[in-house]
């Protein structure tokens, strides 16, 4: 079947409401699925590996951990991207501010690939972004410029074994200024793969013309979600309707 | 630039406004009080049919002798095509049911981009009727439906069968044939998003103008069903709807809470539309600074006029509307009496359309007070319309996360200070909470400690929200100083939302609405009145605090219309001078 963005948008932040998401959270992790899945990211796969893991536990967010001028870590304690993907890139942004490019780390966090919504978003707020990750025995590499609307997504074969649950993102005025402060730390192997932007912006085109395809399954998945912070229907409640 | 004042949308020029406070706009009570304007949806989509002469004629008219049936329309926008689909089925009265858990009606209606194919019709047939147990696709740009009006429609087609025309008064009294109950837009139920309708069919690119177009075109299809079905009944003697009632003929609508959370839930939305009217109106307060015109003068004191002709022709069974309506007419009588004494007088003095709103404030009433604004806009279509295309506005709430936790408290207590005046302690200030219902997810106001679902809540509540994250805030900055806004969220997640919808509005000249709507004596009639005057709506009609009726392009052209010279005069419709059949 097929749904709009609109309406995708309108029952995952319910969905994620349900899973006991706050407003602000349950806006942002909803937004980050939906780009993903537009532009070809396989964001709908990606939400059902995090539900695996968010129907199991409360919502949790990362920890500071360690901070300097510049440079962060936090400890993601094993939650989602979806729950910690906005304050660690509002609190890199925050850094930059102070300082010319900065660094940040999440250790021990899932579903990493949602996080390239929150660094586009970002970027139209003037900031260039570089994040990479482990995944399996490649690295996946991200960056964006400044005010751009899309970024370069590229695999690489791994020269450096880190930690298989950390995303690493660095935030500067622009990639070269990034690149002159960080360069040490963006050293990449072979190039694999390289998802052409306009691939995404192709998958954006028809998923806003046509309408996005969603399987049934993953739809009354929601749904069954959504329910749950539905309230019983009563002659009392009726009459809170205006009956 | 200073407070209070404002540079017009056009930068070649570089006028300063005057416009009203957030203060003072942003009361829930004054936001309930608006009316129609130049501005509203349906004013800017029947200029737009009308300049751009739409081409409307009907590809299918299959109804049979009880007028049940399919009709197509196609339309020819100035930018493109379009085909508005029609079912009408058989209802038992019984089952009419206008509230949005119904779920049969006699109407239901699609408008879809480009022609519609017989394997399209047939795949709406299929999934229109049903509404919202139904699916349909990115074709289609609205979903809608309607209810016949049990007074008005058999009598309509039985006079115009017996070759007599209506009565008007009893057209007055209820104003419509049909009645819309919903239209859907916006990709809900399978449909195009707005993002496909703003940038691929600039003929409904304004907010809301898809669905206006909708209720407009069930207007024009109500009117053709009466005269069809009179001619079916009694070929001989059955004459056509006269034009002058055509033109009165409006839709009813009935709007219920399901409105409200859209107006807290799109605070950007609404803050532009309203900046946009502020703008109109400060606007044409500048332009009579130098003095106005008799020919000015006299056309206000017309449309003064009209607008209590038009009052006394309103229908309710509710005593505040009620009361409302006399103390109107009676406050506009005034002014009629003093644009008739003094006109000679004002067309020589400066700032007149200032003073008169001042004084409007200084002794009438809220509602009073409005319509003057909104007569006062209505004078000066060149200097106000442009702004029609500025009713839009990318909605994104964002932390600005390198803000200092004491710069973000100044900002909650100068933007927010209503919410901070509020004392939370009291029982009444919570007394009210907003939920969704099982029954289509429609939004229901519970009361708290009496009703189920408060641990469901929605967070609608903005004012009560902003206190807990000022005291938050607070707290945080006497523990730790000169720390960040990232900072704070980091060590404060769940205060993420509110931090940014503050900092975003803050940015904003006019903000949320000031009103705790979680109070047990909360109006939400307020919040729907608010919308609907931005629609275009006439005739309030409020059956409870918590549902309004109303009508639809009552007073509007025809389609017939469309191409002629259009002096855009149609709100505040009278009764037009006609004798009964």
């Amino acid at each position: 079947m097929k749904v709009s963005k609109n309406e995708l948008t309108a029952s995952l932040k319910k969905a994620f409401e349900a899973l006991g998401f706050q407003p602000g959270d349950y806006y942002d992790a909803a937004d980050m699925v939906v780009w993903l899945e537009t532009h070809g990211f396989d964001g709908f796969d990606r939400l059902l590996a995090a539900l695996a893991y968010l129907n199991t536990t409360a919502p949790i967010h990362a920890d500071l951990v360690q901070e300097d001028a510049h440079n962060s870590v936090l400890d993601g304690r094993g939650t989602s991207v979806l729950l910690c993907g906005s304050e660690a890139v509002d609190l890199i942004r925050s850094q930059v501010i102070q300082g010319s490019s900065a660094g940040l780390e999440i250790i021990n966090c899932y579903n990493r690939t949602f996080i390239i919504e929150r660094l586009v978003k970002a970027a139209r707020r003037n900031f260039a972004f570089i994040a990479y990750w482990r995944q399996l025995d490649y690295c996946v590499k991200v960056s964006i410029t400044a005010v751009s609307e899309l970024p370069e997504y590229q695999t690489f074969k791994m020269i450096d074994v880190f930690d298989r649950q950390s995303l690493r993102i660095f935030c500067g005025p622009d990639l070269e200024a990034i690149e002159k402060q960080y360069g040490e730390q963006l050293e990449f192997g072979t190039l694999v793969e390289n998802y052409p932007k306009a691939k995404m912006a192709d998958c954006y085109r028809n998923s806003v013309e046509q309408g996005i395809e969603i399987d049934q399954a993953l739809w009354k998945t929601l749904d069954d979600l959504v329910a749950k912070i539905l309230v019983e229907s009563t002659a009392d409640s009726r009459a809170g309707a205006g009956d | 630039m200073r407070k209070g004042s404002y540079q017009t949308h056009n930068s070649d020029d570089l006028t300063v406004l005057q416009m009203r406070p957030a203060s003072q706009v942003m009361q829930l009570e004054r936001l309930g009080s608006f009316h129609q304007s130049r501005l509203s949806f349906m004013r800017t989509l029947v200029r737009r049919m009308v300049a751009e002469n739409w081409q409307i004629s009907s590809s299918v008219f299959d109804l049979d002798e009880h007028g049940y049936g399919t009709v197509v329309y196609q339309v020819e926008a100035k930018y493109g095509t379009f085909s508005y689909v029609l079912f009408s089925h058989h209802l038992d009265p019984e089952n009419r049911n206008d509230r949005v858990i119904a779920d049969q009606w006699d109407l239901t209606m699609a408008l879809c981009e480009g022609t519609v194919d017989t394997e399209q019709l047939d795949f709406l047939r299929n999934n229109v009727p049903k509404q919202e147990a139904g699916r349909v696709d990115s074709r289609v740009l609205v979903l809608s439906r309607a209810n016949r009006s049990a007074r008005t429609f058999e009598y309509v087609v039985n006079e115009l069968a017996h070759g007599h025309q209506p009565n008007v008064d009893l057209i007055a009294e209820v104003g419509y044939l049909y009645r819309t109950t919903a239209a859907y837009g916006s990709g809900k139920l399978g449909m195009a998003d707005w993002e496909k309708v703003w940038t691929k069919h600039r003929d409904f690119a304004r907010p809301f103008a898809a669905e206006m177009f909708t209720c407009y075109m069930l207007r024009h299809f109500s009117m053709q069903q009466a005269d069809y079905l009179a001619s079916q009944r009694a070929p001989k003697s059955a004459v056509v709807l006269h034009e002058d009632i055509k033109r009165y003929i409006g839709i009813g609508n009935s709007t219920g809470l399901g409105m409200a959370p859209f107006l807290i839930n799109h605070p950007l939305l609404i803050n532009q539309w309203i900046e946009m009217r502020e703008t109109a109106l400060a606007t044409v307060v500048d332009a009579s600074a130098a003095g106005v015109d008799e020919a000015t003068l006299a056309r206000l004191d017309t449309a003064t006029q009209r607008v209590i002709q038009h009052l006394s022709e309103i229908v309710t069974a509710d005593e505040r509307q009620s009361n409302a309506n006399v103390l109107l007419r009676e406050e506009l009588q005034l002014l009629h009496l003093w644009l008739q004494e003094q006109g000679a007088v004002l067309a020589s003095s400066h700032h007149v359309w200032a003073s008169l709103i001042q004084y409007a404030e200084q002794h009438w009433c809220i509602e009073t007070q409005e319509v003057i604004n909104t007569l006062l806009i209505e004078l000066y279509p060149a200097l106000v319309d442009g702004l029609e295309e500025h009713m839009w506005v990318d909605e994104s709430h964002e932390v600005t996360p390198e803000m200092e936790v004491a710069e973000l408290l100044e900002v909650i207590e100068d933007k927010y200070d209503w919410a901070l005046a509020i004392d939370f302690s009291k029982c009444e200030s919570m007394g009210a909470f907003w939920y969704r219902s099982e029954e289509k997810m429609e939004p229901r106001l519970g009361q708290t400690n009496i009703d189920m679902g408060i641990e469901k809540e929605m967070p609608l509540g903005i004012g009560r929200r902003v206190r807990e994250c000022y005291d938050r805030i607070y707290d945080y900055n006497q523990d730790r100083p000169k720390q960040n806004v990232a900072h704070f969220i980091m060590h404060n997640p769940t205060y993420s939302g509110i931090v940014a919808r503050i900092q975003t509005m803050a940015q904003s000249r006019y903000g949320d609405i000031r009103e705790n709507l979680v109070h047990t004596d909360v109006m939400p009639i307020h919040l729907l009145r608010c919308k609907l005057s931005f629609f275009g709506v006439s005739k309030f009609d409020p059956r409870s605090r918590l549902w309004v009726r109303n009508t639809m392009f009552q007073g509007a052209p025809l389609i017939s219309d469309f191409g002629k010279l259009l002096s855009d005069d149609w709100q505040f419709p009278v009764k037009p001078a006609l004798k009964s059949g």
